[in-house]
Protein backbone atom coordinates (compact mmCIF):
# COMPACT_ATOMS: atom_id res chain seq x y z
CA UNK A 1 0.00 0.00 0.00
CA UNK A 2 1.41 3.31 -1.10
CA UNK A 3 0.20 6.43 0.74
CA UNK A 4 0.84 9.93 -0.63
CA UNK A 5 -0.09 12.93 1.52
CA UNK A 6 -0.19 16.51 0.23
CA UNK A 7 -0.71 19.05 3.00
CA UNK A 8 -1.85 22.63 2.58
CA UNK A 9 -2.58 24.13 6.01
CA UNK A 10 -5.38 22.08 7.53
CA UNK A 11 -6.19 20.43 4.19
CA UNK A 12 -4.80 17.00 3.51
CA UNK A 13 -5.11 15.34 0.11
CA UNK A 14 -4.33 11.67 0.45
CA UNK A 15 -3.92 9.18 -2.39
CA UNK A 16 -4.08 5.46 -1.56
CA UNK A 17 -2.69 2.88 -3.94
CA UNK A 18 -2.59 -0.87 -3.39
CA UNK A 19 -3.94 -3.46 -0.96
CA UNK A 20 -4.23 -3.22 2.81
CA UNK A 21 -3.76 -6.63 4.34
CA UNK A 22 -2.03 -8.43 7.16
CA UNK A 23 1.42 -7.90 5.63
CA UNK A 24 1.28 -4.10 5.51
CA UNK A 25 -1.43 -2.86 7.90
CA UNK A 26 1.12 -1.70 10.49
CA UNK A 27 2.95 0.32 7.84
CA UNK A 28 -0.37 1.83 6.67
CA UNK A 29 -1.16 2.93 10.22
CA UNK A 30 2.30 4.45 10.52
CA UNK A 31 1.86 6.31 7.21
CA UNK A 32 -1.35 7.87 8.53
CA UNK A 33 0.23 9.10 11.78
CA UNK A 34 0.52 12.73 10.59
CA UNK A 35 -3.26 12.73 9.99
CA UNK A 36 -3.99 11.27 13.42
CA UNK A 37 -1.98 13.99 15.16
CA UNK A 38 -3.35 16.94 13.17
CA UNK A 39 -5.67 19.56 14.71
CA UNK A 40 -8.92 20.25 12.77
CA UNK A 41 -7.69 18.31 9.72
CA UNK A 42 -9.81 18.38 6.55
CA UNK A 43 -8.90 15.10 4.91
CA UNK A 44 -9.91 13.95 1.44
CA UNK A 45 -8.72 10.46 0.52
CA UNK A 46 -8.69 9.25 -3.04
CA UNK A 47 -9.31 5.50 -2.88
CA UNK A 48 -9.21 4.78 -6.64
CA UNK A 49 -6.12 2.61 -6.22
CA UNK A 50 -7.22 0.78 -3.06
CA UNK A 51 -8.14 -2.65 -4.44
CA UNK A 52 -8.57 -4.51 -1.18
CA UNK A 53 -8.76 -4.10 2.56
CA UNK A 54 -8.97 -6.71 5.28
CA UNK A 55 -10.35 -6.04 8.77
CA UNK A 56 -6.84 -4.85 9.66
CA UNK A 57 -7.33 -1.93 7.29
CA UNK A 58 -10.86 -1.27 8.55
CA UNK A 59 -9.68 -0.88 12.13
CA UNK A 60 -7.20 1.76 10.96
CA UNK A 61 -9.93 3.68 9.11
CA UNK A 62 -12.01 3.58 12.30
CA UNK A 63 -9.05 4.80 14.40
CA UNK A 64 -8.55 7.63 11.92
CA UNK A 65 -12.22 8.61 11.99
CA UNK A 66 -12.25 8.59 15.81
CA UNK A 67 -9.13 10.76 15.83
CA UNK A 68 -10.56 13.16 13.22
CA UNK A 69 -13.74 13.61 15.29
CA UNK A 70 -11.70 14.16 18.47
CA UNK A 71 -9.63 16.80 16.64
CA UNK A 72 -12.78 18.46 15.21
CA UNK A 73 -11.80 17.74 11.63
CA UNK A 74 -13.42 16.00 8.65
CA UNK A 75 -12.72 12.90 6.59
CA UNK A 76 -14.08 12.02 3.14
CA UNK A 77 -13.24 8.92 1.12
CA UNK A 78 -13.61 9.26 -2.65
CA UNK A 79 -13.72 6.97 -5.69
CA UNK A 80 -13.95 3.75 -3.76
CA UNK A 81 -13.84 0.46 -5.68
CA UNK A 82 -17.32 -1.17 -5.51
CA UNK A 83 -15.89 -4.36 -3.99
CA UNK A 84 -14.19 -2.41 -1.21
CA UNK A 85 -17.31 -0.29 -0.81
CA UNK A 86 -19.30 -3.45 -0.13
CA UNK A 87 -16.95 -4.26 2.77
CA UNK A 88 -17.56 -0.76 4.19
CA UNK A 89 -21.32 -1.28 3.74
CA UNK A 90 -21.45 -4.73 5.37
CA UNK A 91 -19.54 -3.55 8.43
CA UNK A 92 -21.58 -0.37 8.84
CA UNK A 93 -18.51 1.75 8.10
CA UNK A 94 -20.37 3.57 5.31
CA UNK A 95 -22.60 5.15 7.95
CA UNK A 96 -19.75 6.35 10.17
CA UNK A 97 -17.30 7.47 7.49
CA UNK A 98 -18.35 9.82 4.67
CA UNK A 99 -17.91 8.17 1.28
CA UNK A 100 -18.42 10.23 -1.88
CA UNK B 1 -6.35 -30.31 -2.13
CA UNK B 2 -4.93 -29.63 1.31
CA UNK B 3 -1.59 -28.91 2.89
CA UNK B 4 -0.05 -29.09 6.34
CA UNK B 5 1.75 -25.92 7.41
CA UNK B 6 4.27 -26.02 10.24
CA UNK B 7 5.34 -23.63 11.63
CA UNK B 8 2.62 -21.06 10.90
CA UNK B 9 4.05 -18.06 12.75
CA UNK B 10 4.32 -15.13 10.27
CA UNK B 11 3.20 -17.49 7.46
CA UNK B 12 -0.30 -16.06 6.83
CA UNK B 13 0.61 -14.73 3.41
CA UNK B 14 1.97 -18.14 2.25
CA UNK B 15 -1.10 -20.00 3.51
CA UNK B 16 -3.50 -17.50 1.88
CA UNK B 17 -1.58 -17.72 -1.40
CA UNK B 18 -1.68 -21.52 -1.30
CA UNK B 19 -5.47 -21.52 -0.88
CA UNK B 20 -6.09 -18.79 -3.45
CA UNK B 21 -4.02 -20.63 -6.06
CA UNK B 22 -6.10 -23.80 -5.66
CA UNK B 23 -7.66 -25.07 -8.92
CA UNK B 24 -10.97 -25.11 -7.01
CA UNK B 25 -11.01 -21.28 -6.89
CA UNK B 26 -13.37 -19.45 -9.28
CA UNK B 27 -12.04 -16.95 -11.81
CA UNK B 28 -14.73 -14.31 -11.22
CA UNK B 29 -13.03 -11.30 -9.68
CA UNK B 30 -15.85 -10.23 -7.34
CA UNK B 31 -16.20 -13.77 -5.97
CA UNK B 32 -12.44 -14.13 -5.55
CA UNK B 33 -12.38 -10.86 -3.59
CA UNK B 34 -14.93 -12.17 -1.07
CA UNK B 35 -13.23 -15.55 -0.78
CA UNK B 36 -9.78 -13.99 -0.40
CA UNK B 37 -10.99 -11.68 2.35
CA UNK B 38 -12.73 -14.51 4.24
CA UNK B 39 -9.66 -16.73 3.95
CA UNK B 40 -7.38 -13.96 5.17
CA UNK B 41 -9.55 -13.30 8.23
CA UNK B 42 -9.90 -16.99 9.13
CA UNK B 43 -6.21 -17.79 8.61
CA UNK B 44 -5.06 -14.70 10.53
CA UNK B 45 -7.28 -15.68 13.42
CA UNK B 46 -5.48 -19.00 13.76
CA UNK B 47 -1.97 -17.68 13.10
CA UNK B 48 -2.35 -14.91 15.67
CA UNK B 49 -4.39 -16.51 18.40
CA UNK B 50 -4.62 -20.32 18.22
CA UNK B 51 -1.30 -21.11 19.85
CA UNK B 52 -0.25 -19.34 23.02
CA UNK B 53 3.44 -19.26 22.12
CA UNK B 54 2.67 -18.77 18.43
CA UNK B 55 4.21 -22.12 17.59
CA UNK B 56 2.01 -24.76 16.02
CA UNK B 57 0.58 -26.16 12.83
CA UNK B 58 -2.40 -25.60 10.55
CA UNK B 59 -3.93 -27.70 7.84
CA UNK B 60 -5.64 -25.71 5.10
CA UNK B 61 -7.49 -27.02 2.10
CA UNK B 62 -10.21 -26.52 -0.48
CA UNK B 63 -12.74 -28.79 -2.09
CA UNK B 64 -15.59 -28.52 -4.57
CA UNK B 65 -19.04 -29.87 -3.64
CA UNK B 66 -22.48 -30.13 -5.30
CA UNK B 67 -20.93 -31.07 -8.64
CA UNK B 68 -18.59 -28.08 -8.59
CA UNK B 69 -21.20 -25.51 -7.60
CA UNK B 70 -19.97 -24.94 -4.04
CA UNK B 71 -16.47 -24.17 -2.84
CA UNK B 72 -15.56 -25.49 0.59
CA UNK B 73 -12.56 -24.22 2.55
CA UNK B 74 -11.38 -26.02 5.67
CA UNK B 75 -8.92 -24.70 8.21
CA UNK B 76 -7.76 -26.95 11.05
CA UNK B 77 -5.44 -26.36 14.00
CA UNK B 78 -4.58 -28.02 17.29
CA UNK B 79 -4.44 -24.83 19.33
CA UNK B 80 -6.54 -23.64 22.25
CA UNK B 81 -10.18 -24.72 21.72
CA UNK B 82 -11.91 -21.59 20.44
CA UNK B 83 -15.19 -21.13 18.62
CA UNK B 84 -14.84 -17.87 16.67
CA UNK B 85 -18.52 -17.99 15.68
CA UNK B 86 -19.62 -17.74 19.32
CA UNK B 87 -18.24 -14.23 19.54
CA UNK B 88 -20.89 -11.51 19.57
CA UNK B 89 -21.23 -9.61 16.29
CA UNK B 90 -20.10 -5.98 16.35
CA UNK B 91 -22.84 -3.36 16.65
CA UNK B 92 -22.78 -1.96 13.12
CA UNK B 93 -25.31 0.74 13.99
CA UNK B 94 -23.10 2.37 16.64
CA UNK B 95 -21.60 5.81 16.01
CA UNK B 96 -17.91 6.22 15.20
CA UNK B 97 -17.24 7.38 18.76
CA UNK B 98 -19.02 4.35 20.25
CA UNK B 99 -17.68 1.71 17.89
CA UNK B 100 -15.10 -0.63 19.31
CA UNK B 101 -11.93 -1.20 17.33
CA UNK B 102 -11.70 -4.80 16.13
CA UNK B 103 -13.99 -7.83 16.08
CA UNK B 104 -14.67 -7.43 12.37
CA UNK B 105 -12.69 -10.35 10.91
CA UNK B 106 -14.96 -13.32 11.58
CA UNK B 107 -18.01 -11.06 11.16
CA UNK B 108 -16.85 -10.44 7.57
CA UNK B 109 -16.45 -14.20 6.99
CA UNK B 110 -20.03 -14.73 8.21
CA UNK B 111 -21.34 -12.06 5.88
CA UNK B 112 -19.28 -12.86 2.79
CA UNK B 113 -19.61 -16.66 2.88
CA UNK B 114 -22.84 -18.62 2.39
CA UNK B 115 -22.15 -21.02 5.22
CA UNK B 116 -19.65 -21.15 8.06
CA UNK B 117 -19.30 -23.92 10.62
CA UNK B 118 -17.05 -24.58 13.61
CA UNK B 119 -16.33 -27.94 15.21
CA UNK B 120 -13.92 -29.13 17.88
CA UNK B 121 -12.99 -32.70 17.01
CA UNK B 122 -10.16 -34.99 18.16
CA UNK B 123 -8.30 -32.12 19.77
CA UNK B 124 -8.61 -29.83 16.75
CA UNK B 125 -10.44 -26.63 15.88
CA UNK B 126 -12.02 -27.05 12.46
CA UNK B 127 -13.52 -24.10 10.62
CA UNK B 128 -15.38 -24.82 7.38
CA UNK B 129 -16.54 -22.02 5.08
CA UNK B 130 -18.68 -22.56 2.00
CA UNK B 131 -19.40 -20.29 -0.95
CA UNK B 132 -21.80 -20.94 -3.81
CA UNK B 133 -20.00 -20.35 -7.10
CA UNK B 134 -22.97 -19.69 -9.34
Amino acid sequence: MDVKINQDGCKYEVVLDGRIDTTNADKFQEDLTPLMNAETPEIVMDCTGMQYTSSQGLRIFLSLQKSVIAHKGSLVLRNMDPKVREVFDITGFSSIIKID
Amino acid sequence: MKKHFNPIKDKSADIIEYLMSSPDMPQDEALRFKIHLSIEEAVENVVRYAYEDGIGWMEAGTDLEDGGLTLSIEIKDAGTPFNPLAREDPDITASAEERKIGGLGIFLCKKLMDEIKYEYREGCNILTMKKKLS
